[in-house]
C-alpha cells in the first residue's frame, strides 16, 4: 500500500465526463478545491482530435475493429464495448452491452451531442400510467439548472411549443442549421401525416461563444472537436475548472472503494495508480462519484466491510437495480426520390439536424395505444463520405462491373436511417451485480449485467415501425434489407449507450440510493453525479440531464459545507 | 452477345471464348485438371502466415500504423488487382479499382490479425486460387493473362445465384466479399468519392447554406410527383 497525493482538497470527484466535470466545474467556480479523479489517461483534444482526415488514411479504411468497435479508427473513444484486461460478464438469458471509455473527459468526447429537456411528464410518469416510479423532483425544480447549462454549454434548435418538449428561454438555443433534402423529404412526408418533425437540439455551437468557435459544417462529432463546437468537457469544464487554480486531476487513476469510517461518513478513496500499479488511498472531506452509471455502483457495491456487507449506501438495497437503456431500434430506407438528386456538400453538422419527438400523449392518456411512455425518431441520410463496403451500399447493390459502379451513384444519398430513442419502463429483471468469479487485471470483481425487456418495450418498438412505415410509404421508399420483427430489432441493453438508473434518487432511503440531490441516503458526505441517479430514463437522451442534475447537486453541496454541514 | 467497352472482340477470343462456355469440366475433372489445380497453387504461392498485433484500443491516430505484415504473394497481389478492376472497371466517370490500389488494401486487410478479417483471409485467397485453376482449365492461361470477356465468363461464374439471391443474403461468399473489399478500396479513394460527387469534408465559415437552388428545384419535382408539399 501507498499513500496519494495528501489532500487539502474539499471536494474529490471521481470521473471526468458530464457529471464530473460538471459537479467539478461548480464546485471549483465556487471556491473550493477539488480533486479530480480519471481512470483513463490524460487527454488533449487540440492535439490529438483527427479531424479532417479520410477514411481511407486509417487501417482497413477506417473499418471497425475490436480495438476500435464505435465509429472506426479516427473515432475519439479510448475504449468502447469491451476493455482489454477489463471485461464484464452478462448473465445466461441476458444482452448487455457495456461501453466504457478510459480518457479524460470520457464520453462526452464523442456523444452524440442530442440535447432534449426531459418534461413534466418524464419526472411524473407513475402518477399518468401508474407503472415504476417518480422522480422525487419535477420538472420546475431542474428548469432552471436547463436554461443555465444550455446556456454554457451551447446547443442549438428550437422552441416548438410541444407538449412535454420544454420551450428554453428566448436567447439560450443557437440557430439550428438548415434542413438537408432527406429532411425536407422526411419532414414532406410527416407533415402530410400529422408527425411532427422539427429541429434537433444539440449541443453545437453555431454562434461563437468566448474562445470556442461555432461549428465549420465538417467532420465527423465522434472524432471530437477541437474548436470547441461540438461539446465536450476537455474542452470547456475541465480547462474553465483548472483556470480557477482549484482543481487538480489526476488520471489513469482506477477508483475501486469508497472507506466508510465508523461514523458512516467516507473517509477516502482507494484507487489503483496505473502508472505504477499501488493500491493508493485518498482522503476526502466529500466525494462525488461521476464513474458511470457502470462503474459508480460498481465501486459502491465493491465496498464493502463487515458493517456494510453489501457495499455502502445500499440499505435500500437499491443499488445496481433499476437499469434502463433507451429502447432503440432501427429501419433503414431506401428512398427512389433522393436517387441521381444533385450534388452539394451535405455533411452539415455531421449529426441530425431534424428528429420526430414524441406527439401522442393524448391518445396515450386516452388508452389508445398499448404502450406506455414516448419515444422520440432521429433520423438522417445524405451525401456522406464513404465508408468501407460504400457504408453498406454494396450489399444491396447487384452484380459487378460498370452496372456496380452505376448502381453506386444512384444509390449514392438515397438512403435514410430512422432510430427508435424510447423510454423503458424499470423492470426486476435489469440490474448489475458483482461478479464473485471474475476480477479484472487490476483485481477488482467485475460487473455482472441482467437485463431483459417487456411487451411495453415491444409494442413501443411495433408502434415505431409501423409509424415509420407510414412515413416511408408517404416517400415513395422500400425498407431494407427487409422489415424485422420488434423482437430481434430492438437493440440489445446498452447498445444505445444511455444506461441509467443503478443508484436512483428518490424521497425515501428505503427505496432509493440517493435523495433528490445526490446525496447518499446511508453517508452524508457521499453525492453522485452521474446516469446512476436517474429515477427513469424518459426517452430523451440524458447527457443534459445528467449535467443539469450534476450542477443542482453541486450547488447543495456547496450550500451545506458553507453552512458547516458537511 | 456482350459487348464490352474498348475491347475488341477478335476470332482467337471468341473461339476461346465458345469453347469456355461449352466447357463443363467439375473442379476436379478429368484429363490433366489436377495438374493445372496444382499449377494454379505453384504460381500463386502461399501467402505468409498472419502476423503482427492489432493497432490497440489507443492507437496514434495521426501516424496511422498497419503494424500487421503483409502477407500475400507478388502472384496474389496481381491477380487480386487484375479482377479487381473486372469488378471496378474503368467507365465515362472514373477510373478502375487499381487506380486506388484494390490490391493492396485487399492485403492489408486479409492480412489484419481480427476476426472479421481472418474470416475473409479464408475466403478470400481460396477464392483466388480457385478462379486461377478456372482459368486455367477453361483457357490453358493465367487469368491476369486473359481477355476481359474470359474473364467475364469466370467471374459471371461466381455469381450463379444472383437471378433470385440478393446480395445481402450472401455476404460469406468469396464473390460478394472480394467485391465489398475491391467496392471499399475505390469508394474510400479521391477517385471513388469524386465519382460519387462527395463535396464535404470542408470547413464552411458562417452558417451551413443548406441545400441549392439546383438540389431544392430537383427535391420539388418529386416531392411533386409524391404529392408532398415542400415543408
Amino acid at each position: 500500500m501507498a499513500i496519494g497525493p495528501e489532500t487539502e482538497h474539499d471536494a474529490v470527484v471521481v470521473g471526468s465526463g458530464a457529471g464530473g466535470g460538471m459537479a467539478a466545474y461548480i464546485l471549483a467556480k465556487a471556491g473550493l478545491k477539488v480533486l479530480m479523479l480519471e481512470a483513463g489517461r490524460n487527454y488533449d483534444p487540440l492535439s490529438e482530435t483527427a479531424m479532417f482526415n479520410f477514411n481511407r488514411n486509417a487501417p482497413l479504411g477506417g473499418a471497425s475493429t475490436p480495438d476500435k468497435s464505435f465509429g472506426g479508427y479516427y473515432h475519439s473513444s479510448i475504449g468502447g464495448f469491451s476493455l482489454d484486461g477489463e471485461p464484464y460478464t452478462v448473465a445466461d438469458g441476458s444482452k448487455f452491452q457495456w461501453y466504457r471509455s478510459r480518457m479524460l473527459g470520457g464520453r462526452t468526447n464523442h456523444w452524440g451531442r442530442n440535447s432534449f429537456r426531459m418534461g413534466p411528464y418524464d419526472f411524473k410518469p407513475k402518477a399518468r400510467d401508474g407503472l415504476g416510479v417518480d422522480w422525487p423532483i419535477g420538472y420546475k425544480d431542474i428548469a432552471p439548472y436547463y436554461d443555465r447549462v444550455e446556456a454554457l454549454i451551447g446547443v442549438y434548435g428550437a422552441n416548438t411549443g410541444l407538449e412535454n418538449h420544454p420551450d428554453s428561454p428566448p436567447g439560450v438555443l443557437h440557430d439550428p442549421p438548415a434542413p438537408r433534402v432527406p429532411e425536407l423529404l422526411v419532414q414532406a412526408a410527416a407533415n402530410d401525416l400529422g408527425i411532427p418533425c422539427v429541429p434537433a437540439r444539440r449541443a453545437i455551437l453555431t454562434r461563437q461563444i468566448d474562445e470556442r468557435l461555432p461549428c465549420f459544417y465538417a467532420t465527423a462529432c465522434g472524432r471530437g472537436c477541437n474548436i470547441g463546437a461540438a461539446f465536450q468537457s476537455t474542452t470547456s469544464l475541465l480547462p474553465w475548472a483548472q483556470a480557477t487554480g482549484n482543481l487538480d486531476i489526476i488520471t489513469n487513476a482506477m477508483v475501486y472503494e469508497v472507506e466508510v469510517g465508523s461514523k458512516g461518513r467516507a473517509v477516502g478513496l482507494w484507487y489503483i495508480d496505473k502508472n505504477d500499479g499501488e493500491h493508493k488511498f485518498i482522503k476526502a472531506r466529500t466525494i462525488v462519484l461521476s464513474a458511470s452509471t457502470g462503474e459508480t455502483a460498481r465501486i459502491l457495491l465493491n465496498s464493502k466491510n463487515s458493517i456494510h456487507p453489501d457495499g455502502i449506501a445500499n440499505s435500500s438495497g437499491q443499488v445496481g437495480r433499476n437499469l434502463q437503456d433507451t429502447v432503440g431500434s432501427m429501419i433503414v430506407a431506401q428512398v427512389p426520390a433522393l436517387e441521381n438528386r444533385p450534388r452539394y456538400n451535405e455533411d452539415g453538422a455531421m449529426g441530425i439536424h431534424m428528429y420526430m419527438p414524441f406527439a401522442l400523449y393524448d391518445e396515450q392518456k386516452k388508452g389508445r395505444l398499448n404502450f406506455p411512455r414516448g419515444y422520440h425518431t432521429e433520423f438522417f441520410g445524405g451525401f456522406f463520405e464513404p465508408s468501407v463496403g460504400l457504408s453498406g451500399i454494396v450489399d444491396l447493390i447487384k452484380g459487378y462491373g460498370k452496372d456496380l459502379k452505376e448502381e453506386a451513384r444512384r444509390y449514392y444519398g438515397s438512403f435514410v436511417a430512422f432510430l427508435q430513442r424510447g423510454e423503458m419502463i424499470p423492470n426486476q429483471k435489469c440490474f448489475v451485480e458483482i461478479d464473485s468469479e471474475v476480477q479484472d487485471k487490476f483485481g477488482i470483481p467485475v460487473l455482472k449485467f441482467h437485463y431483459g425487456h417487456s411487451d411495453h418495450e415491444l409494442n413501443q418498438v411495433k408502434h415505431f415501425q409501423k409509424t415509420t412505415k407510414s412515413i416511408i410509404d408517404k416517400m415513395g421508399g422500400r425498407i431494407v434489407p427487409f422489415p424485422t420483427p420488434a423482437r430481434l430489432a430492438i437493440d440489445d441493453g446498452g447498445k444505445v449507450i444511455h444506461e441509467v438508473g443503478t443508484c436512483r434518487m428518490g424521497d425515501d432511503a428505503e427505496t432509493s440510493v440517493v435523495n433528490q440531490y445526490g446525496q447518499a441516503w446511508d453517508v452524508e458526505n457521499l453525492f453522485l453525479a452521474d446516469g446512476s441517479i436517474f429515477t427513469t430514463k424518459s426517452h430523451k437522451n440524458p447527457t443534459l440531464t445528467i449535467m443539469a442534475l450534476a450542477w443542482r447537486n453541486a450547488e447543495h453541496m456547496i450550500e451545506k459545507m458553507k453552512a458547516g454541514e458537511l | 452477345m456482350t459487348k464490352t467497352e474498348g475491347t475488341r472482340v477478335d476470332r482467337r477470343t471468341t473461339l476461346k471464348w465458345m469453347a469456355a462456355a461449352l466447357s463443363t469440366a467439375p473442379l476436379a475433372g478429368c484429363g490433366g485438371a489436377g495438374e493445372n489445380n496444382s499449377n494454379a497453387a505453384a504460381v500463386l504461392g502461399r501467402a505468409l502466415e498472419v502476423e503482427g498485433e492489432g493497432y490497440g484500443q489507443d492507437p496514434d491516430l495521426f501516424e496511422a500504423m498497419v503494424p500487421w505484415r503483409r502477407t500475400m504473394t507478388e502472384a496474389q497481389l496481381k491477380l487480386a488487382e487484375s479482377l479487381a478492376d473486372i469488378f471496378i472497371p474503368a467507365d465515362q466517370v472514373s477510373a478502375a479499382a487499381s487506380v486506388a490500389n484494390a490490391a493492396d488494401f485487399i492485403d492489408e486487410w486479409v492480412s489484419a490479425p481480427y476476426p472479421d478479417q481472418v474470416s475473409d483471409r479464408e475466403l478470400i485467397l481460396s477464392g483466388l486460387e480457385d478462379i486461377e485453376k478456372r482459368a486455367r482449365r477453361r483457357f490453358k492461361a493465367s487469368f491476369i493473362d486473359l481477355e476481359i470477356n474470359e474473364k467475364t465468363v469466370l467471374v459471371d461464374e461466381l455469381t450463379p445465384m444472383f437471378g433470385f439471391l440478393p446480395a445481402y443474403l450472401d455476404t460469406k461468399s468469396f464473390f460478394s466479399r472480394f467485391r465489398y473489399l475491391v467496392v471499399s478500396a475505390f469508394y474510400l479513394s479521391d477517385e471513388g468519392m469524386q465519382d460519387l460527387g462527395y463535396l464535404g469534408n470542408q470547413p464552411i465559415v458562417g452558417p451551413y447554406p443548406g441545400p441549392t437552388e439546383e438540389a431544392l428545384a430537383h427535391l420539388q419535382v418529386v416531392l411533386d410527383k409524391l404529392g408532398l408539399k415542400m415543408p
